[in-house]
């Protein structure tokens, strides 16, 4: 009696209908029983891809975290390559931009803290965070 | 058999939430030892210092009066702040209250993290730029008022952060004078007493308007996952404390109740430096059947037990424990007077509308006894190591007895009180007693 929709799903797309052992985990047998990283506690079907889908554009203003998130949650999904079809191509492709976000802003920065002043001369003290914090007098103490 | 199966699952759930307990008092402590081991230097401005502000050169009566003042204008402006929370939540603002505290918790994440993160620059001297700061704040703030408060994540990265939102609160309290947190922290026990047990107490009130309307109360609530027996997908409701095998015999035709975890998203409003805000309160979608939020703050300790389902009246099924503390938390900017007040309150769905009972199942601990817990570890530190383990091991005994409790009682329970008391006691006698004993005899080789 219960009105819980997501129980109908609630084996998704699973060849075998191979219970869980009972801790939460990825899903066993040949489909995916569980297509989130939370295992039986996770979301399913409807609202994962729902949520799925947000992640990757809500990942398009400049948050590579909110990427790396959506890959971590789906990890499932992103695994095996016959899973979920609907799911994959958004985890996949916030992956992909993720990664290369990371990579771009990884350059910039150890460019700067490595180059350091050979390399950007005199306008490093503008962009070097205690220098700034310095002349603002910010933080509390 | 009821209490032997409580027994059984009891202590991998303690120790669900004794560890985040942990972390967040580590965290705490590894940031006091490294920024401001001797307190700080100059204390900023809150509520918490309105009437008295501590000098060290005071004497003994006059901090101690002092201190006290502050505690009682504290402790009167949180119940205020509650009552208002208490009279939105009965007229169900909660657009409003989910705004407020999403917004409050970017607040916290993104203007104290991102200030506890700059000194921690300047301390070790990082070689950062600000370009990459300012966009990796940005990144943790977001993504971390979108894990509490407004969409489901994974439930690593939303107790991670709701742990990294009690530490960065704790930090800022442990920046108050000495004087003011040891009597500002037996204040806020005594009134989490107060008001969670008695009946005209606010939280207790909100509690009760909760149960009333069966709607989630929504605060910065940890929850921690359901233990492992009760995730298995038995026809019966999974949330069993006690795997009742003969019950799930019995179940035959009953639906299966996925397990849940965090099924109402609740959320609580974190602290801004606006002035005064609401209290935390905790958003709750109900993830099934209805939209509706559901705002209700209050830190308890409460124990829910799970309905019978249909057709089963022979399964035994345990109560569930669901502990909810009292939180407050106060944030203020230097040189602003604004503080939050975080309530926070976990009232667990009790499900009563006939289904099966689909209950999260797992204890909750509201944010802000993590953080009042992490504020006295802090204080301790700033002595010394000593008084940090001795603290530490008075809390944790103070939680794990609020538990027990909790399975007797089966009530929302304050979780503040009992450790709070044991910690300061254990401070006091650890530093003017123990210290100077342990000190000594290694001075004088005494033991070798």
């Amino acid at each position: 009696m219960a009105d819980h929709q997501v129980e109908d799903g609630w084996h998704g797309s699973s060849v075998t209908e191979s219970h869980e052992s009972g801790i939460p985990g990825e899903g066993g047998g040949g489909g995916l029983q569980w297509v989130t990283v939370d295992g039986p506690l996770g979301v399913q079907q409807e609202e994962a891809l729902k949520l799925a889908r947000n992640f990757f554009y809500g990942g398009f203003c400049l948050l590579p975290w909110l990427w790396f998130v959506n890959c971590f949650y789906f990890w499932p999904v992103l695994r095996q390559r016959e899973s979920d079809p609907l799911i994959r191509p958004y985890v996949l492709w916030s992956g992909v931009g993720c990664v290369t976000m990371t990579v771009v802003l990884l350059a910039w920065s150890l460019t700067f803290a490595i180059g350091g002043e050979d390399v950007f001369g005199s306008s490093w003290k503008h962009l070097a965070v205690y220098d700034l914090a310095d002349k603002y007098s910010m933080a509390w103490s | 058999m009821t209490e032997g199966s409580i027994l059984e699952s009891l202590g991998s759930e303690i120790v669900g939430i004794v560890t985040p307990v942990s972390i967040c008092m580590l965290l705490v402590v590894l940031l006091v030892q490294s920024l401001t081991p001797h307190g700080s230097d100059a204390p900023v401005a809150s509520i918490a210092m309105l009437v008295y502000d501590e000098q060290p050169t005071d004497s003994f009566t006059e901090k101690l009066g002092g201190a006290m003042l502050n505690a009682l204008v504290f402790v009167i402006i949180v119940a205020l702040v509650t009552f208002l929370l208490v009279v939105l939540f009965y007229f169900r603002c909660t657009k409003f209250l989910r705004a407020y505290m999403g917004f409050s918790a970017f607040m916290v994440l993104a203007y104290m993290g991102g200030g506890v993160v700059v000194l921690l620059i300047q301390n070790f001297s990082i070689p950062i730029d600000a370009i990459t700061f300012l966009v990796m704040l940005y990144n943790f703030a977001t993504v971390g008022v979108l894990a509490v408060f407004f969409s489901k994540m994974p439930i690593f990265v939303t107790q991670g952060y709701l742990v990294i939102i009690g530490v960065l609160v704790a930090f800022w309290f442990t920046m108050l004078p000495e004087w003011t947190t040891w009597v500002l922290l037996m204040a806020m026990a005594l009134y989490d007493v107060v008001a969670v047990l008695l009946p005209g107490g606010p939280l207790n009130m909100l509690v009760e308007l909760a149960i009333a309307r069966d709607e989630d109360i929504p605060a910065l609530i940890y929850e921690a996952r359901p233990s492992a027996r009760n995730i298995a997908p038995m026809p019966n409701s999974p949330h069993s404390v006690s795997i009742n095998s003969s019950a799930t015999d019995l179940a035959g035709q009953a639906t299966q109740i996925p397990p849940r975890w965090r099924r109402r998203v609740v959320t609580a409003p974190p602290p801004s430096n606006a002035s005064i805000q609401l209290p935390a309160n905790a958003v709750n979608e109900s993830a099934i059947n209805q939209e509706t939020v559901r705002p209700v703050g209050i830190s308890a300790l409460r124990t829910e037990s799970q309905p019978q389902p249909p057709g089963q009246a022979q399964a035994l099924v345990p109560p569930h424990s669901t502990v909810v503390m009292d939180g407050v938390e106060g944030n203020s900017r230097a040189g602003g007077r604004s503080e939050i007040v975080n309530i926070e309150a976990l009232l667990d769905d009790v499900a009563g509308n006939g289904e099966s009972g689909v209950l999260s199942g797992a204890i909750k601990l509201g944010l802000g006894d993590f953080i009042f817990y992490s504020v006295l570890v802090g204080r301790a530190a700033m002595y010394d190591m000593m008084t940090v383990y001795a603290c530490y091991l008075a809390i944790v005994a103070g939680l794990g007895s609020t538990l027990v409790l909790l399975t007797v009682w089966r009530r929302a329970l304050p979780a503040l009180p009992i450790s709070i008391t044991l910690g300061v006691i254990f401070y006091l006698l650890t530093r003017f007693l123990v210290d100077p004993f342990i000190v000594n005899l290694s001075t004088h080789y005494v033991y070798f």
